[in-house]
């Protein structure tokens, strides 16, 4: 989705104010600025003359502050009308008007067709404030700038327009700098509709209630969908292309809203695919669709809170402490505003099967079940939510891999935790207990038919987990960098182990001396990982990033720091948009000392984005 | 320890009549280096090496690759060692490791009175070691250096069973004059701590850079 910005009508540098004070002043004179209510639920729907509560405009002082917060002042008030009411498919927009309020701009028109008025329209500009301290309501600083679709109707259903003008927006919203668009799905057509033009559920509880009651509504049909099928969904657009093989019928009032079963308005029975029908009869939802992540790449971040459940013991290196961190420099950052926030789901067991035992995944649940302080070894401490976090970590990955293959985000980082790269089919180590990268892995072969994956590991540590589940494997390249065996845990991936049977050579282990930093890494890295990728020509890449061979990480002895994850980053994604549409699905692994891990995980998210160092040649939308 | 476990029992052999031309076909099918010449009732006769049969064909004693003088086919028995340092059953790895660095030879057979049992190849000792010191298992290594006193070494032992921590294999050799120094490998990947805290408690835990530059 990444417009080139320079090239969106009537956006451009920021004008002098002069220019935008004059723009008011004609607009003013012209009848075609007001101010409006300060409270925008004042807005007045019916009534006779305007449809709101109108009156004198605030003083050009405020209008200015909120033009330079909403638009940084890169487009003049008499563009923005222009903009927003393109002539499309036939259809242009009559008496618009620009209002102002305390904290939002609104337009508001009419939409004409010949010259016959067939809707209306009213958009909202404005700015979220977050929390400065998360805990506390003040002070507030500025947010993601949102367009909010106040309302819009139309008396012809299906003319195309709406999708077309939607798209003219997105594109015009994008260039101007704005996050997100939001709309209240409530009408029954509209609840398709939007999920359908890519909008989501705003609130994931309310979307987690909507699966289930989609999973009753299967139950009640017998239809045969597996449940795992529903679990994966994550967006309401993937709702809404649900099972399209499938059809059931729902009743239709006369006023055009649907239900599940008849009754005494809802009569007319009509046949829809699963998963516009269940839409069409579902509760109204707020929706909203990221335009922009003010960043050449959007760059999906796979977190839940459930990660901080898995509770070790005091001393414990791989503590909560560490994403928690994370996740509040993501805060302090502003870098919400860029990120698109993925939700991980508990996976079928069956999907993680393919890379570890029953009996072996049942006997960690048992062991957190009743209590245990740790599993298997000593470095694996669990508590209660433990065994869910691990679930959901593996989960994690695969919706990254679904966002990433759907085209939602470009690339992603899974910011999950326990890691999971020693974890083999039946063992415990290192921290790890299910092997998240593997099972995406996959996750991604047999979901998304993706064959050719390439994974690069390149925590401090061998990942041996991670080998010994592919090393037979000719289409899953595993390639470690890490500290020498001889010197570091876990005493594995030496050079000579290179695959074993049809997967020979589709193992590459680079190991560094003890006290190797940026130099010696990226030397390997361009001599041995560069033309490895090359060779093998991926069609998906996985990283197995752990960011624990910085030099002030206290668990290994490498010297590198974020200049070089940065490097590597880099150098992946172009790797990636050569072979493999720029599809690259990244995995937090180790890093323990907080500091550390925190400004690594930063670099290289940012990187993923494509806004560190000098830009990336083929960012794509 | 002792060789009977060690040693290798599924042996490939070669009478004494065998040609060369066999023989070496055997070593190359079983890629082994070494083949004991056995005699009626597995009676050892002696024992021929790669080295052996390329120096007979090499050295031009024999024309026309290998048939000698005579114009018939060269045996075994002819350059095949006869006289033999062997190792029973009874005898400990380190009698083996003794012999194989002194006599700078790659492989003992193992009789027991004139009967061939057994083999024992430099390959054999290495795997052993590797398995004793648990190379090839997961874990990371700590050295420390000790005064020579084995009150330290119980105060170390002490140290890690504080920690919990699970050692796969500990070695203890002389360093300096008054030393010891101690390879221990642990199965842990927070190394760093049990380190850290075995320096707490007073031990020189070598420093990679040290052991590093000096190797």
């Amino acid at each position: 989705m990444a417009v080139d910005t320079t090239r969106v009508e009537g956006v451009g540098d920021p004008l002098p104010e002069r220019d935008i004070l004059e723009g008011f002043d004609r607009l003013i004179a012209a009848d075609r600025l007001f101010g409006a209510e300060l409270n925008p639920s004042i807005i007045k729907k019916s009534g006779k003359g305007a449809p709101f509560l109108v009156r004198r405009h605030p003083s050009h002082h405020r209008m200015l502050a909120l033009w330079r917060d909403l638009f940084a002042n890169r487009i003049p008030p008499q563009g923005l009308l222009d903009a927003l009411a393109p002539e499309v498919l036939g259809f242009s927009h009559g008496d618009g008007l620009l209002l102002f309020g305390k904290d939002r701009v609104l337009y508001d028109c009419r939409i004409v067709r010949g010259n016959e008025t067939v809707g209306h329209l009213t958009l909202c500009f404005y700015r979220e404030r977050e929390p400065v301290f998360r805990f506390l309501p003040f002070p507030r600083r500025p947010g993601r700038r949102i367009v909010f679709i106040e309302g819009i109707s139309l008396s012809a259903q299906s003319t195309g327009y709406a999708s077309s003008l939607f798209r003219h927006y997105e594109r015009f919203f994008h260039g101007l700098g704005f996050h997100r668009f939001r709309v209240k799905a409530s009408l029954s057509v509209g609840k398709y509709y939007w999920a359908k033009e890519g909008f989501d559920c705003e609130d994931r509880v309310q979307f987690r209630e909507m699966r289930e009651k989609l999973q009753d509504l299967v139950r009640r049909f017998d239809l045969p969908v597996e449940e795992q099928e529903i679990r994966r969904l994550t967006h309401a657009g993937d709702v809404a292309a649900f099972r399209r093989d499938l059809k059931i019928p729902v009743y239709r009032n006369p006023e055009g809203y649907y239900a599940t079963a008849r009754d005494g308005s809802h009569r007319e029975e009509i046949l829809f695919p699963l998963g516009k029908a269940f839409l069409l009869c579902s509760e109204p939802w707020d929706g909203y669709k990221v335009i922009y992540t003010n960043t050449p790449r959007r760059t999906g971040f796979v977190w839940s809170e459930a990660f901080l459940d898995h509770g070790v013991r005091p001393g414990h290196p791989e503590s909560p402490k560490r994403l928690e961190a994370l996740s509040e420099a993501i805060r302090e950052e502003g870098m919400r505003e860029s990120l698109i926030f993925l939700e991980p789901y508990l996976p079928a067991m069956e999907s993680l099967h393919a890379v570890h035992d029953p009996a072996y995944l049942e006997a960690f649940r048992e062991a957190v079940a009743r209590g245990d302080r740790h599993f298997a070894a000593q470095d694996c401490a669990i508590s209660g939510g433990s065994y869910k976090a691990a679930l959901l970590a593996a989960g994690g990955v695969m919706a990254g891999i679904d966002a990433v293959l759907s085209g939602r985000s470009d690339n992603v980082f899974c910011a999950v935790r326990p890691p999971g790269h020693h974890a083999g089919r039946n063992s415990a180590m290192g921290f790890c207990f299910v092997n998240n990268v593997a099972a995406g892995a996959q996750y991604a072969r047999s979901a998304h038919g993706v064959r050719r994956i390439y994974i690069l590991d390149w925590d401090v540590h061998h990942g041996n987990g991670t080998q010994a589940l592919f090393e037979e494997d000719p289409l899953t390249f595993f390639c470690s960098l890490h500290e020498h065996p001889s010197f570091c845990y876990p005493g594995t991936g030496r050079r000579l182990e290179k695959g074993k049977g049809s997967g020979l050579g589709a193992t590459l282990n680079v190991p560094l001396a003890p006290h190797a930093g940026d130099r010696e890494l990226l030397e390997a890295f361009e001599r041995e990982v560069v033309p490895s990728i090359e060779a093998f020509r991926p069609e998906l890449i996985l990283l197995s990033a752990g960011f624990d061979a910085h030099r002030d990480d206290p668990i290994a002895e490498l010297e590198c720091t974020e200049d070089a994850y940065v490097h590597m980053t880099r150098r992946v994604l172009e790797l990636a948009d050569r072979h493999c549409e720029g599809r690259v699905v990244s995995v937090l692994e180790g890093g323990y000392r907080t500091e550390s891990l925190v400004s690594s995980a930063i670099a290289h998210i940012k990187t993923l984005q494509g806004r560190e160092g000098s830009p990336c040649s083929s960012a794509r939308g | 320890m002792f060789v009977g476990p060690r040693m290798k029992r599924d042996l490939v052999t070669v009478t004494p009549g065998a040609t060369l031309e066999e023989a070496s076909r055997l070593l190359k099918a079983h890629r082994i280096h070494h083949l004991p010449v056995v005699e009626e009732g597995n009676r050892l006769a002696g024992i021929v090496t790669d080295t052996d049969l390329r120096n007979a064909t090499l050295d031009g004693a024999i024309g026309g690759g290998d048939r000698g003088d005579s114009g018939r086919p060269v045996t075994v028995g002819e350059i095949m060692t006869r006289d033999l340092v062997t190792l029973s059953p009874g005898d400990t790895l380190d009698d083996a490791m003794l012999v194989l660095s002194r006599q700078r030879i790659g492989a003992l057979p193992v009789v027991e009175g004139d009967r061939l049992v057994g083999i024992v190849t430099k390959a054999d000792i290495l795997s052993a070691l590797l398995t004793t010191l648990d190379i090839a298992g997961i874990g990371a290594r700590i050295e420390v250096v000790l005064r020579r006193n084995v009150k330290e070494v119980a105060r170390l032992v002490a140290a890690l069973a504080d920690q919990d921590v699970e050692v796969r294999s500990l070695v203890l050799a002389l360093h300096g004059a008054d030393g010891y120094a101690v390879f221990l490998r642990v199965a842990t990947i927070d190394v760093a701590s049990v380190r850290d805290r075995l320096r707490e408690k007073g031990f020189c835990v070598g420093e990679l850079s040290d052991f590093y530059e000096a190797g």
